[in-house]
């Protein structure tokens, strides 16, 4: 072989290795710029995801709350509204019993009433204390306990009694006001029922 | 109890602290509940702690400040304090005593429940196991929440417990369940703040109209804080047991009530326990604690969330302590991690879950799950007796495993303790990250897993 | 005369009433309108002081206070076992039926049911002369337990003039009558005991037979034997209440009482749960059938705290009694103690340490006194033991508090949990250095007999271990292991690898909840073995990172887990292995 052709062939093995190491290195470049391509797309698609993801998390987070919210309101307006029907039917019974005609029962009532209280305070010495109107029901019933007496204080009350022990240690409030006040929240229950409230 | 009750007695015969001694007291039963009424007419609750040889020792809700021995009367109301409850108590704010305090009237009550409770009867518990995935990897990895369990919080002052137990409510749920669930949440003595943050966080979930919030805070009078967590359980009770729905009680700060407590203990001049507490702390915290659970064919469950601040974060003060006696474990927050920025701080060496084992497993969690988590304790306990040593030796005296140990450590802080404040993370995420930290280790170091469970999970980094 | 007072002053479960001139100490009571149950504990003038065993909210001043005229007692008959009771002996199930899901007050119920029928089959005859303790014949009141009748210890015996054929009776049948000097006694299934009086016996032997529990550090390192005490104090978290169930579990007795004195409810109900579904290793039955519960839980009154102690004490003695090996488990006297402080404050007693009463060492005492390994009365002969476990709450997981500190005066084991381990989750959290036995050369002769007679030795070879271990940390902790020469990195090497593979156990794993004696020392021996070929390996040339890279180790410390008690010869193969290897990283001397 001439030197030549040695260079020749050198040179063609050359320019082939080259050309392969260009093509492969062009493939390389070109398959990096897919991956990249792809990858940055993978990348994006992800961040749009995530941004979407985040509004709905967020949106979904102001939903309930805003259901959430609005339901409370709507039931707290439910309450307040039962509350003051059942209030307005309290009041119309108060003014029933202060207007109806005390009749011949009332005062055995009484009498139980302040029965009651002297078991309660654990003494027949006692005073009893009543509005102005029920002054003479009392006077009338007193004698029954021979170591009572009828206070000339008066207090305001819808009816029955008050009473105090004689050293002035102890009171029993046995009015008709305070008794309604014990049933209160049994009564308002009754009444929510009844009228179909707060269920 | 007494068919003669509403007596009023005006013969006050002391006044010290919160308490007021009545004289000439005929007809007044062990803890009844007492109505004070001051000069002005005012009216404030009480009950009895002692009665007998004509005497009734008093103890005053809202504080004795104003009440003097003239001119106070006492009227005992013949009936224990009761809490009136109905479903209509949902999405209510009230009182450390109870009452309304959102502007609403007093709920109509389908009944009115003694505050104390009972008893529940041992024979009728039902033992807990249904999974409460709480979105907290560190919980549900390491420390499992069971419905039915007692598990506080030991933090400090300062620290994130409120915020932790915030997402906790969140994002507490039953997987695979649609059984509706409650949070009751009783501020005991906390700033307005923290109880207002708990609140908003409540509504921002949507969760506001399924909670019950009781609020006495640092302002309110200390002694009402007895109460406070006692008519915030009797609600819970109501709603599990006659509503049957899942409730999560929070109770922030008990240290603040067992204050309240030594307050009382040191006016009746009791001989103290330690730190001045009273001898009886140990029982009196567990007629609260014990309230949780679950009862034989009843749907519901009590899961209580008491959160204590330890003085000075001393772990063996006699609140955590005896606490820590009666709870169903303890999650404590470390002061280096919460210096650090680590959320949730969780020292989960210290912290516990006792019935995590009946709560997870196969057909619950995973069955590999309790292994795991096993390994995980053992190999970050590890890592902290590496990072001691390597405090005083340096890096370059410790072995290659000892190395792979510091590694896992903070991997295991880094990204599986850690978490951010609304992330919720599902039960297979947290424990594929209790894996891919381990996964650091070699594999000859996983002592406290089956192989089985390392040819299905482990893959070494 | 039933005493008949009046309640004068109420404060807690204090409760003090007068016209009591003619009550008792330690007398029940019925206390107020809603009929509590009372213990007179303090008798001055005509007032008693009663501890009231159930809550006394709305009790009020002037409610009517009647004596029984008897002393706190429990009724000992077929039908104990399997139930759960609170602190004075009610079944908490019929509690249930009454009162609900909640525990409500003033119920009385029977013990045990009265009405049910059990097979008795006779073993004295017309004619036999009797005494206290005598044995006439047996039920079977469980699978697992077969139920001497004998004559109560109160009995004055005397002849027999009538005994019942073999047959199904309940318990308020007259099996038998007695006779002597002309009165005529019957005996029935059952009859009451007072709890704060111990059952006579015999005579007591010393205890030599380990009670063996499954739980390697204890029945290796730290036994306890029959008629032994025990006690396990512990801070919060230490693992308490698993290791005492463990004990309750799989310890090697006839009969076991669990009493949970002022503890958490949900330990009651896991015990319920879990024991009807857990098989004894031994016999293979539900260990609910060897199994008596009582309960008093932190929320239950505090004074039935008190008494929970002794109730289950006398159950134990009971069966004890018919020659039965019990254990019972306490968990935990400290709440007792408490209960003790509580009632003493109301009292106004003057308070020793922390508030306790001065007497709180001798009531301790007087507990762990009630253990023993006995010879029961009467005939036939038979022998009986109660071991004792109590468990220890101590504040702030401080050992010198006044209850630890008595009550290591009374025990002979002390199992000291150590929060440190807990927190590293090494569990049973049993701290090899601050715990001990009293028991070890008792019962080291029984382990020769049984098992091997390389026990003893092989014991103290692995604790010598541990030991050397323990002085050489320090240096660790000063210097790095580095520091270390090989020899005693490869102590440190075993000494990781005795606490994982035998003193740490898994009390969760199906495996290695349970482990025999022979699987025990086999581990023991596995282990020392490892360690003497470490050395000689070491004097031959082999480094310690070859040893360490040895595949056997990660074998050894899981076998454990993985080697089943029924096949044991898995661990023989396991020895095997570790020689070759051995052999593989040096030359040829080998070690046995």
């Amino acid at each position: 072989m001439t030197l030549d052709s040695k260079l020749e062939t050198t040179i063609d093995k050359i320019l082939t290795q080259t050309t392969t190491e260009l093509l492969t290195t062009l493939e390389k470049t070109f398959d990096e710029c897919k991956e990249s391509l792809s990858k940055s797309s993978r990348s994006l698609e992800q961040e749009y995801d995530r941004i979407l993801d985040e509004g709905k998390k967020e949106s979904e987070k102001l939903e309930k709350q805003i259901i959430g919210s609005s339901e409370l309101e709507a039931r707290n307006k439910q309450l307040l509204l039962t509350a003051e029907s059942v209030d307005k039917v309290f009041e119309k019974a108060i003014e029933k019993i202060q207007n109806i005609k005390k009749n011949e029962n009332y005062p055995k009532l009484i009498s139980t009433l302040i029965d009651e209280s002297t078991k309660a305070l654990g003494t027949q010495e006692i005073i009893v204390l009543t509005n102005s109107k029920d002054k003479d029901v009392v006077k009338s019933v007193i004698s029954k306990f021979p170591k009572a007496e009828l206070s000339s204080e008066t207090i305001t009350c819808i009816g029955g009694v008050e009473v105090r022990s004689k050293d002035g240690t102890m009171t029993f409030n046995n009015t008709i006001d305070s008794r309604l006040e014990r049933l209160k929240p049994l009564i308002r229950k009754d009444i929510a029922t009844k009228f179909g409230i707060g269920e | 109890m007494s068919k003669h009750g509403g007596v009023q007695y005006s013969k006050i015969a002391e006044i010290k602290g919160p308490l007021v001694i009545v004289d000439d007291v005929e007809n007044a039963a062990f803890d009844e509940l007492v109505e004070i009424q001051t000069k002005d007419g005012e009216k404030r609750l009480g009950k009895v702690l002692e009665v007998g040889n004509g005497k009734a020792i008093v103890q005053v809700f809202e504080g004795t400040t104003g009440l003097s021995v003239s001119g106070t009367k006492a009227k005992f109301v013949g009936k224990v304090m009761e809490m009136p409850v109905s479903e209509e108590v949902l999405g209510r704010v009230f009182d450390g005593l109870g009452r309304p305090k959102d502007g609403l009237p007093d709920p109509i009550a389908d009944k009115f429940l003694d505050i104390n409770g009972e008893p529940m009867n041992p024979e009728q518990r039902e033992y807990p196991r249904d999974f409460i995935q709480t979105g907290v990897s560190v919980i549900d990895g390491m420390l499992t929440l069971v419905r039915g369990q007692k598990l506080p919080i030991f933090s400090g002052s300062g620290m994130s417990h409120n915020i932790l137990a915030a997402q906790i409510a969140r994002q507490a749920a039953v997987v695979g369940t649609s059984d509706e669930f409650a949070v009751v949440f009783a501020a005991i003595g906390v700033q307005y703040s923290e109880a207002e943050y708990f609140r908003r966080s409540l509504e921002e979930s949507g969760a506001l109209k399924r909670s019950v919030l009781f609020l006495n805070l640092a302002d309110d009078p200390a002694i009402e804080r007895i109460i406070t967590p006692r008519v915030a359980l009797t609600v819970a009770e109501y709603l599990a047991y006659d509503l049957g729905m899942h409730v999560l009680v929070i109770l922030t700060d008990m240290t603040n009530y067992a204050e309240a407590l030594r307050e009382i203990s040191a006016a009746r001049e009791e001989v103290p326990g330690r730190k001045g507490y009273p001898g009886y702390l140990y029982t009196d915290l567990s007629t609260i604690y014990e309230r949780a659970g679950r009862l034989r064919g009843k749907k519901g469950s009590v899961t209580q969330m008491p959160i204590l601040s330890m003085p000075s974060d001393d772990i063996t003060h006699p609140i955590p302590d005896l606490t820590g006696y009666i709870t169903e474990g303890q999650i404590v927050l470390g002061r280096d991690l919460f210096r650090q920025g680590v959320y949730p701080p969780v020292n989960i060496l210290m912290s516990l879950s006792r019935i995590m084992k009946d709560g997870i497993g196969e057909g619950r969690t995973r069955a590999d799950h309790q292994e795991i988590s096993n390994q995980n304790y053992d190999a970050y306990s590890r890592a902290q007796e590496v990072r001691a040593l390597a405090g005083i030796v340096g890096k370059a005296g410790l072995t290659g495993v000892d190395l792979k140990y510091l590694g896992f450590g903070d991997e295991f802080e880094k990204n599986f303790l850690s978490q951010a404040i609304d992330e919720n993370r599902t039960i297979e995420e947290t424990l594929s990250l209790l894996w891919k930290a381990v996964s650091l280790l070699p594999k000859n170091e996983l002592t406290k897993v089956k192989d089985k469970y390392i040819e299905q999970h482990y893959k070494e980094r | 005369m039933a005493a008949k007072g009046r309640i004068v002053w109420v404060s807690g479960p204090a409760v003090k009433a007068d016209g009591m001139a003619d009550a008792k100490m330690y007398e029940t009571v019925s206390v107020g309108d809603a009929k509590l149950i009372g213990e007179v504990i303090r008798l001055t003038g005509d007032v008693a002081f009663i501890q009231v065993y159930e809550s006394t909210s709305g009790l009020k001043p002037g409610e009517p206070v009647v004596g029984t005229g008897n002393p706190l007692s429990v009724l000992l008959g077929p039908g104990i076992i399997g139930q759960i009771y609170d602190g004075i002996q009610r079944p908490l199930k019929d509690l249930s039926k009454v009162s609900g899901s909640f525990i409500g007050r003033g119920i009385t119920t029977t013990p045990v049911d009265m009405k049910k029928k059990y097979k008795f089959t006779p073993s004295a005859k017309v004619g036999d002369t009797v005494e206290p303790g005598n044995i006439i014949g047996k039920v079977q009141e469980t699978d697992l337990i077969d139920h001497s009748i004998m004559i109560p210890p109160d009995h004055p015996g005397g002849k027999i003039t009538n005994i019942v054929k073999e047959g199904e009776y309940d318990l308020e049948t007259e099996l038998a009558i007695t006779e002597k000097d002309g009165n005529k006694i019957p005996v029935k299934m059952y009859h009451r005991w007072p709890v704060r009086k111990p059952r006579p016996y015999q005579k007591r032997y010393d205890p030599t037979i380990p009670l063996l529990t499954g739980q390697r550090v204890i029945d290796t390192f730290f036994p306890l034997a029959k008629g032994g005490t025990g006690s396990i104090p512990g801070a919060f978290g230490t693992g308490k209440t698993v290791t005492l169930h463990q004990i309750a579990k799989w310890a090697d007795s006839q009969v076991v009482v669990y009493i949970g004195c002022g503890e958490r409810g949900n330990e009651m109900t896991e015990v319920l749960v879990e024991f009807p579904h857990l098989k004894d290793p031994r016999t293979g039955k539900p260990l609910m059938d060897r199994t008596v519960l009582v309960a008093n839980t932190s929320n239950m009154p505090v004074a039935a705290r008190e008494a929970s102690i002794y109730t289950g004490v006398t159950i134990a003695e009971y069966y004890r009694d018919m020659g039965k090996d019990v254990v019972l488990v306490a968990d935990s006297t400290s709440r007792w103690a408490e209960a003790l402080r509580e009632m003493s404050g109301r009292l106004e007693e003057m308070p020793a340490e922390e508030g306790y009463p001065s007497y709180l060492a001798s009531r301790l005492a007087e507990f762990y006194e009630r253990a023993g390994r006995v010879k029961a009365q009467g005939s036939p002969d038979r022998n009986g033991s109660v071991s004792l476990v109590g468990a220890v709450s101590p504040s702030g997981g401080d050992f010198t508090e006044p209850v630890t500190t008595h009550t290591m005066r009374f025990i002979k084991t002390f199992w000291a949990l150590d929060a440190k381990l807990a927190y590293s989750r090494h569990y049973p959290s049993i701290n090899w250095m601050n715990s001990y036995s009293g028991y070890l050369t008792d019962i080291a002769k029984w382990w020769s007999e049984n098992v091997s007679d390389e026990w003893l030795s092989l014991r103290g070879e692995a604790y010598g271990i541990l030991q050397r271990e323990d002085t050489l940390k320090e240096i660790v902790r000063l210097l790095g292991p580095e520091a270390l020469p090989d020899e005693e990195k490869l102590i440190l090497e075993v000494a990781r690898m005795i606490k994982i593979g035998i003193l740490q156990q898994n009390s969760f794993d199906d495996v290695d909840t349970y482990c025999s004696p022979e699987k025990q020392f086999k581990l023991l021996k596995l282990l020392v073995q490892f360690y003497k070929n470490g050395q000689q390996a070491l004097r031959d040339g082999t480094t310690l990172v070859d040893i360490r890279a040895m595949p056997i180790i990660g074998a050894l410390l899981k076998a454990r887990m993985e080697v089943k008690d029924n096949e044991l010869a898995k661990l023989d193969q396991l020895g095997q292995t570790m020689i070759e290897q051995f052999k593989s990283v040096r030359g040829v001397t080998v070690t046995t």
